[in-house]
């Protein structure tokens, strides 16, 4: 006599039929050894489920409300401070074309930068990335990312506070970087995007 | 659930939503427990758990103003929860076979004729195994749910499931002749 397999018992339980089930059914009415099988079955989830919960020994909730807080900054920052880092662009820019008749090199580099940047951003709400369901493999290249991005405007955030040479030098770099990343960020939603025909 | 975890879930999150950080932290507070048990029954060590605890609920505080309310929260904070642990499987790498597991912990073949407890059980389960485990017959989540959460195919949440628990009833000794 060939007994039920752990899949079709499993498959009992499920709401719902599936093929193969009513033969299983059949089976099941005429068999103690399968019944026994499946009362085991039910009584091992019914302990799965009666396990005790375990709890953290630590709290993390001060480093998560300190995350959270960093993360409102970042986000004051990078509202906030695109428009003053762009009026900041502006000034200088007319400061520099008033005395010189041109633009420094270093500050129109940043202001391409960061119009590339806010570019992207857009282009990427454009998708609503929030709002889409990933495979765990897109969510993971995506959470990657992001959190690169993060600590680009924490460096970003850092790197107001430097000399102003050394500062336009940095601040150039961080925001190409971030262009850089944002780039790939839009990619991966836009390949996923087309993959499953959005 | 909800409001046995919260009692006045809808006004904490209004709070929440308006940024109060004592909101925030009643919504840790309330969730906090099955958040970190679900954690760690899906991951294999604590820290890694503790990490999932804090990575859920900063998304949650993060993400608070996009919850429609048209489930339950705890369905909302859990989906959160579960989506983080299983990241966390995929970044850790772990070479998931029931082999390493058994270097790991020092079993031996020759130990499976002993009986086990079910916590014991459970944490000898390979991790992609023990999280189908818990997360369908615990949790409630369907074949479907997983295999969307996990980038992998229903059939392989299913599979996964039932040589889950044949090695669950070996090691328990349930087994019995039939």
């Amino acid at each position: 006599m060939t007994h039920l397999s752990m899949e079709a018992l499993l498959s009992l339980r499920e709401v719902g039929t599936e093929p193969g089930d009513a033969t299983a059914r059949a089976h099941l009415e005429s068999c103690p050894g399968c019944q026994a099988e499946l009362d085991r079955l039910h009584q091992r989830v019914a302990r799965l489920k009666a396990l005790p919960a375990l709890r953290p020994t630590r709290d993390r909730w001060p480093q998560t409300a300190a995350r959270v807080r960093a993360e409102r900054r970042r986000r004051r920052f990078r509202t906030s401070g695109l428009i003053g880092l762009a009026a900041a662009a502006s000034i200088a820019l007319g400061v520099v074309v008033g005395r010189n008749g041109g633009v420094s090199v270093g500050e129109q580099e940043i202001h391409q930068a960061m119009e590339r940047s806010q570019a992207l951003e857009s282009a990427l709400s454009e998708f609503h990335p929030e709002d889409r369901i990933l495979d765990g493999r897109t969510a993971g290249i995506a959470q990657a990312l992001e959190d690169r991005i993060a600590r680009v405007d924490r460096e970003l955030e850092m790197a107001e506070l430097l000399e102003h040479q050394t500062r336009d030098q940095q601040v150039l770099k961080l925001w190409r970087e971030r262009v850089g990343l944002l780039d790939a960020l839009v990619d991966v939603h836009v390949t996923r995007a087309s993959n499953v025909g959005l | 659930m909800d409001s046995y975890l919260l009692a006045n879930a809808e006004s904490v999150v209004a709070r929440a939503r308006a940024g109060e950080e004592a909101a925030l932290e009643e919504l840790y507070r309330a969730f906090e427990t099955p958040v970190y048990n679900l954690a760690r029954r899906i991951c294999r060590t604590t820290e890694d758990a503790e990490d999932v605890l804090q990575e859920t609920f900063f998304e949650v505080c993060r993400s608070i103003g996009r919850y429609r309310e048209e489930g339950s929260l705890w369905g909302w904070v859990r989906t959160i929860a579960a989506s983080k642990a299983l990241m966390r499987l995929r970044r850790n790498k772990y070479r998931d076979t029931d082999e390493l597991q058994e270097d790991v912990t020092g079993y031996r073949r020759e130990d499976t004729a002993l009986r086990m407890d079910l916590e014991a059980a459970l944490e000898r389960l390979s991790e992609t195994a023990r999280a189908v485990v818990w997360l369908h017959d615990v949790e409630g989540y369907t074949h479907d749910e997983i295999a969307g959460m996990m980038g992998k195919t229903p059939s392989f949440s299913k599979s996964q499931l039932a040589r889950a628990h044949q090695r669950l009833r070996r090691w328990l000794g349930e087994e019995v002749e039939v």
